[in-house]
């Protein structure tokens, strides 16, 4: 077989495995449900599901026993609603009560389940697939809290496989290590800087079109990639933190997603920001540590790689960036029309 | 610099078991879908975790030819035993895993000097028993076949990550306490041994 | 991969210390739970509670830095080992008489050792040790509390072993300067004096 050959397969074998895999590209936002304590045992009660941007994921809480739900239009706390706002009766208030989301033990998403009491205490817990229900009582402690957002920040970068392929990108175009530590620290203080922007309601962006230019960003690095292949430069070769700068701007406002969707009240934004950025940093220093430890460890073990196994990650970036641009830029255009 | 590695190596190591060792060896679910269940289960699971790193050691120990094999050997055997288990269902009882301490461990501790050929034999074995192994915990509610392709792709990361380590110690004591290393987990194999015999009433 | 940027080495230290801290951010650390962590830190307490078991597993690590290398080594390699295989022994049930007393002696015979700088053969140093690591590690055997997680207790039990080991040779390095040879025979001598206390005990 040629090597022009080996290369198709070797796109095909990363674009069926795109396909494949399909909901790991995409921003996932944790669901959101929040109880404020208007008077003893009223609550404003407000759900949000969670999203993933494409696919529906039906979970709901289920309320505990005693407990009432009125909403101003009659709209039900299903499955199948998004947004929910109303409410809540519960006789002699929340504490002690279970709160259940049906459904959660079935997916790969988290829901912040936010409580504040009528004395002003706060309590919020991350309930997830391992432990779909909670029980309300006592207030959470703000370290708990800066835990629990510094454990959505990890999982949120875990999950975005579009933010890792592009700091992969970005690994396979830099040369040398001065240019390493410039291009992946201008990447960071760039998607922190939307990050907090977008976070603290400065400005946003809406997801579906900012998808797609993430996938653009990642679809942008491919052709540069053959360019260090051929032994070409540009200015993306010769300037990639650069590049990385520009594009984390970009980044960083789809980061911001995993946070704007919570709602959070403003006192608990600084905490929350600081915490889930940390988290996301900590995440991409873990994936760039095993990257280069692993590309190490492949050169002390003398591996001779065949030519169309090390262009492989090339591809990978290349036509995985290729398909997420035009699935998001199509599912825009249906979207808008 | 190169000095201070045995310490500072083996010290790394066991606090890497020390970690691995205060979870439970049981189905991990991380809400991250099932490749991460797959990987937390193998970085929760002190059965399967050291055994792996064991063979890793002695791989490098053996040198750069014989890392290369267990790099690409271990991983393919757990994904087929894995997947065996997960098509015939069924469980091996037998102390499996004390055994496999027992054995890598000794031949880290003694560095005994088998051919390139034998230690991919060892990580094919290794494998295809423990993916095997795997199997009750990934299949029902576990993560699956997904969750098997997780545990093997942490399987080779950590084989080329400690293997190459080896490889790259060239100072005598910095290799003696790779050594020591196989020596307390060949210990810990015998002690599990002797633990498993007794739970069992024999 | 283009690859110059890793070409200059960093320190193996450094990349052990972020396979632990790789480890370490595991997500489902979350889900640790106590009782099996409770595994690990009675069999790490376990050697280390008996007087007679620290001073002895010390006494090894002396003794091997006094000697040097080879036996700098080989002892550490082989006392875990043969030590296991008293404890497996123990939780097998195979009796073995004299267990106190024998722990005593090793005390007395290691301390006497280091305070005489004694040099046997490297063969008899390493049977003498041997020898006494069976008891050791047949007393711990015998003394396993049952519904522990076995796994875990084992683990912690040798590392907490080996960290003995380690000290000794650490504080054995002093046996490069002229006073601290002297101050390792001090210390030997404490250790047989010691033993002698525990071996009396054991008899009576």
């Amino acid at each position: 077989m040629t090597r022009r050959a080996l290369a198709l397969l070797a796109a095909a074998l990363a674009g069926s495995l795109a396909a494949a895999v399909p909901v790991l590209g995409h921003e996932n936002r944790p669901g959101f449900l929040e109880m404020e304590e208007k008077s003893p045992g009223v609550y404003a009660f407000l759900w949000k599901a969670p999203s993933d941007g494409e696919t529906e994921i039906h979970i709901a809480p289920v309320l505990p026993p005693g407990c009432a739900l009125a909403t101003p239009d009659g709209q039900q706390l299903t499955t199948s609603a998004i947004l929910v706002r109303g409410t809540l009766h519960c006789e002699g208030g929340l504490a002690g009560r279970t709160i259940a989301i049906e459904g959660l033990e079935s997916t790969a998403t988290d829901v912040l389940v936010r409580v504040r009491h009528s004395d002003g205490r706060l309590e919020s817990h991350l309930v997830g697939p391992a432990s779909p229900s909670v029980t309300l009582g006592g207030s959470t402690t703000v370290s708990q809290r800066a835990a629990s957002y510094l454990k959505l920040g990890v999982e949120h970068i875990l999950m975005g496989i579009d933010h890792l392929l592009f700091v992969l990108g970005l690994l396979l175009i830099v040369s040398d290590r001065w240019m390493l530590v410039k291009t992946i620290t201008s990447f960071t203080i760039a998607h922190s800087l939307t990050l907090a922007v977008a976070t603290l309601g400065f400005a946003s962006a809406p997801l579906p079109p900012l998808n797609a230019a993430i996938a653009l960003s990642i679809l942008f690095l491919g052709p540069e990639i053959v360019r260090v292949w051929r032994g070409e430069t540009s200015f993306t070769i010769r300037h990639p933190w650069v590049v990385a700068f520009a594009f984390g701007l970009l980044h960083g406002f789809g980061f911001a997603s995993g946070m704007t969707a919570l709602g959070l009240p403003k006192a608990e934004i600084p905490l929350a920001l600081l915490l889930f950025n940390v988290g996301v940093e900590i995440g991409q220093v873990f994936f760039v540590a095993v990257i280069l430890l692993l590309e190490r460890s492949f050169r002390t073990l003398e591996i001779r790689w065949p030519r169309w196994v090390e262009a492989l990650p090339g591809y990978a970036v290349g036509s995985l960036g290729a398909y997420w641009t035009i699935q998001r830029t199509v599912m825009l255009f249906s979207e808008a029309r | 610099m190169r000095t201070r590695v045995p310490p500072a190596g083996t010290l790394a190591f066991f606090a890497a078991l020390l970690i691995s060792a205060r979870a439970d060896a049981h189905l991990v679910t991380t809400g991250l879908g099932p490749v991460y269940d797959g990987i937390g289960h193998l970085l929760l699971t002190p059965e399967d975790l050291v055994p792996i790193l064991a063979l890793a050691l002695y791989a490098g120990l053996r040198g750069a030819r014989a890392g290369r094999l267990a790099l690409f050997v271990l991983p393919l055997s757990w994904m087929l035993g894995g997947l065996l288990a997960l098509g015939l269902g069924g469980a091996i009882s037998a102390p499996v895993p004390a055994l496999s301490f027992i054995l890598i461990g000794l031949l880290v501790a003694i560095d005994v000097r088998l051919p390139d050929g034998a230690v991919a034999t060892l990580a094919g074995s290794l494998g295809l028993i423990h993916g095997f192994l795997n199997g009750p915990a990934l299949a029902g509610a576990g993560p699956g076949a997904l969750g098997l392709l997780g545990i093997a792709a942490v399987a080779f990361v950590l084989v080329a990550l400690a293997s190459a380590l080896v490889v790259s110690l060239k100072a005598p004591a910095a290799r003696i306490a790779v050594r020591v290393a196989g020596s307390w987990i060949a210990a810990i194999g015998l002690l599990l041994l002797g633990w498993t015999l007794r739970t069992r009433g024999v | 991969m283009k690859a110059t940027f890793a070409r200059r080495h960093t320190s193996p230290e450094g990349l052990l210390a972020l396979l632990v801290l790789a480890l370490a951010m595991s997500p489902a650390r979350a889900h640790v739970q106590a009782g099996e962590a409770a595994g690990f830190f009675s069999g790490f307490r376990h050697p280390v509670s008996g007087l007679d078991h620290v001073l002895a597993m010390v006494s090894v690590g002396l003794w091997g830095a006094q000697l040097g290398a080879p036996a700098v080594w080989l002892l550490p390699v082989v006392f875990p080992m043969v030590m296991a295989f008293g404890g497996f022994l123990g939780l097998a049930g195979v009796p073995l008489p004299g267990v106190e007393i024998a722990i005593a002696l090793s005390a007395v015979l290691l301390g006497l050792a280091v305070a005489k700088e004694a040099r046997p053969p490297l063969a008899v140093a390493a049977v003498l040790v041997g020898f006494f690591a069976i008891f050791h590690g047949h007393a711990h055997g015998t003394e396993l509390p049952t519904g522990q997680s076995g796994l875990l207790y084992s683990i912690g039990f040798v590392v907490a072993t080996g960290c003995l080991h380690l000290s000794g040779i650490a504080i054995g390095l002093v046996h490069r300067w002229p006073w601290g040879r002297v101050a390792l025979r001090v210390a030997g001598t404490l250790v047989a004096i010691a033993g002698f206390g525990f071996l009396w005990r054991a008899i009576r």
